[in-house]
């Protein structure tokens, strides 16, 4: 139980940093924490207490495998998941850097020209 | 049948290839990137006939059965929106063959747009939360270059708000898809919903909320719009003319319409949500788009108000409303992105899109103020075009529910759009301007142009009875069925 408040309490940390900070790079690291927030949400999905890796090993049964392993799709699904955040955090930093360019600063009340 | 995966595959070897190949030419990555983009319409034509003989084909992929490996499906419905997606796509490439060519690095757009083709069709032949989740993405992540590809002041600003909102949006798609599978241990559709029967209604709704709220945000529906009108008007006008054109409503529409009406089926008060989300934008878009100094951003707010009429027939429902959304669809995107490649013609002429700028076009550029004229007037549901006749659809079947303030509202602002698109003919075609220079656009700008308003104009004459057969399946899909019915088989 704790590990999913712990989950909540990354998640809302990241949308603090999204939302609040008026610094890009702030803005970025916020984006990247709800990232790692939603790994751990999908480990943990998995995760059995005294669980073993999901390898299927010689001498060991089926049913032997199935009551001890954590489930391996969810780490699967991490691994997707970490390169969309990895890509979407890519294309931030390059954005980031071409902002400093353009404007000479992160500060975000300095960049908005657009009324929305 | 294999022919499935064939818009996929051929639009992600379409990206690597440039990518390996051509990355240094402008010429022969455009051409491939086109041919690319023909030979998945011709795919997807040859697939027809098994969707319409079928109900709905399935494809395992590596040939695992349905709960444990990935499934794709293709049934009516997603079949029209594939069909619409890949006849726009090409007409968009050949218009960016000419386009482009004022960037420096054209062949990375056309990589790009490959992937976004990509994702978009993978989003519709997908049966799996987390497939549809990674081709939502990829697409998603294109769109966000693809925003900034000219990497101007403005551009970068509207495509970091985009990327930012579009992130929070996959968030909330990605809990829920995650909430499902903690929940019911699987991630196939057809496998959730025959476990889904027996859990908490409580859970359900949850889950449901985070999608509605999700996808409202890629869909661009009224709370949750305001990255849309930066990133749509500031983008290359061809990217404008996908995003505004059928990536919102693949993205967004066609996953509120799966969600709503196929897998939470047991919830009919999520379509009352739907409904009013699609009210409010319909109504704001409208207002916002009168005052407007620039033309793409007229369009993008218009975009705003005509998906919010989609979304308005999606909730009201019944026969009636889920073929006005279908045929709204249809013709919206045709109608979208003729008006924005239009307004890539004018830039490419005039380098401006303000309003102000711009006079006298009609004098200069006869053709390209005809395929205007037939986008704006299909807008605004002027008779013999195309967005006309699922306007009145919408309307009728908001009486026929018995929503007669709704009818009403639908008509005063379809009235709203006919007024701004008025007002914009008259202030930058019809108008009197002594500037000689300008002439009319070439060959490869006109022709997509031109082929979009013939199909919008007969519109009318193309929804005969032998068409109205096949949207007829699609809407019977909308209503009947879902896909706990492929597990029984």
């Amino acid at each position: 139980m704790i590990v999913y408040i712990a989950i909540v309490v990354m998640f809302f940390v990241g949308i603090y940093g999204m939302i609040v900070k008026k610094n890009i790079i702030k803005m970025i690291i916020g984006v990247n924490i709800i990232g790692y927030a939603l790994n751990l949400f999908f480990i943990v999905i998995g995760y059995r207490n005294g669980g073993i890796a999901p390898i299927l090993v010689p001498g060991m049964t089926i049913e032997e495998f199935v009551s001890k392993a954590v489930n391996p799709l969810p780490q699967a699904l991490v691994l997707t998941s970490i390169v969309i955040d990895l890509s979407i955090i890519c294309f931030l930093a390059s954005l980031s850097i071409r902002i400093y360019e353009k404007y000479g600063s992160f500060d975000l009340e300095k960049i908005r020209r657009l009324k929305g | 049948m294999n022919l499935i995966v064939f818009p996929v595959i051929l639009n992600l070897f379409s990206a690597f290839l440039i990518a390996l190949l051509w990355k240094k030419s402008k010429i022969y990555s455009g051409i491939a990137c086109l041919c690319f983009s023909l030979l998945s319409l011709i795919s997807v034509i040859l697939l027809g006939k098994y969707v319409f003989q079928n109900q709905y084909i399935l494809y395992y992929v590596g040939g695992w059965e349905i709960p444990i490996g990935i499934t794709l499906m293709v049934d009516a419905l997603s079949y029209i929106f594939l069909l619409v997606l890949n006849f726009i796509l090409p007409l968009i490439c050949w218009f960016s063959l000419t386009y482009m060519g004022k960037y420096v690095k054209s062949s990375y757009f056309y990589i790009l747009f490959s992937l976004i083709s990509t994702g978009l069709n993978g989003i519709l032949i997908s049966m799996d939360f987390f497939n549809i989740y990674v081709f939502l993405e990829i697409s998603s992540i294109a769109s966000y270059i693809l925003v900034a590809f000219g990497l101007k002041t403005e551009e970068l600003e509207a495509s970091l708000k985009y990327t930012m909102l579009g992130f929070i949006g996959s968030v909330l798609i990605l809990v829920s898809i995650g909430l499902i599978l903690g929940k019911t241990g699987t991630l196939n559709i057809a496998d959730f919903m025959n476990i889904a029967i027996g859990m908490d209604r409580i859970q359900l709704w949850f889950i449901l909320g985070l999608f509605i709220s999700g996808l409202a945000l890629k869909t661009a529906l009224f709370p949750f719009h305001f990255w849309l009108p930066d990133a749509h008007s500031l983008a290359p006008s061809p990217v404008s003319a996908i995003l505004s054109g059928i990536f919102i409503k693949i993205t967004g529409f066609y996953l509120l319409i799966r969600i709503v009406s196929n897998i939470f089926i047991m919830f009919s008060e999520s379509k009352i949500i739907v409904m009013g989300l699609g009210l409010s934008s319909m109504i704001f878009g409208a207002l916002m788009a009168i005052d407007q100094k620039d033309i793409k951003r007229t369009y993008a707010y218009s975009s705003i108000s005509q998906i919010g009429y989609c979304a308005l027939a999606l909730g009201i429902g019944g026969y009636w409303g889920y073929l006005g959304a279908i045929l709204h669809f249809i013709f919206h995107s045709l109608s979208k992105s003729l008006l924005f490649l239009n307004s890539g013609a004018i830039e490419y002429k005039y380098k401006t899109t303000k309003i102000d700028d711009l006079k006298g076009i009609e004098d200069k550029m006869p053709y390209t103020t005809m395929t205007g004229f037939v986008g704006m007037l299909s807008i605004a549901g002027i008779p013999p075009f195309g967005c006309f006749w699922s306007k009145i659809i919408i309307i009728i079947s908001a009486i026929k529910a018995h929503y007669y303030g709704i009818a009403f509202i639908a008509v005063v602002v379809s009235i709203i759009t006919l007024g701004y698109f008025l007002k914009l003919l008259r202030n930058i075609f019809y108008s009197k301007d002594e500037n000689p220079k300008i002439n009319e656009v070439n060959f490869n700008l006109l022709m997509p142009m031109v082929l979009l308003s013939i199909i919008i104009f007969l519109g009318g004459l193309i929804f005969s009875p032998n068409i109205k057969i096949y949207i007829d399946k699609a809407v019977s899909v909308m209503e009947n069925f879902s896909y706990a019915q492929i597990m029984e088989k």
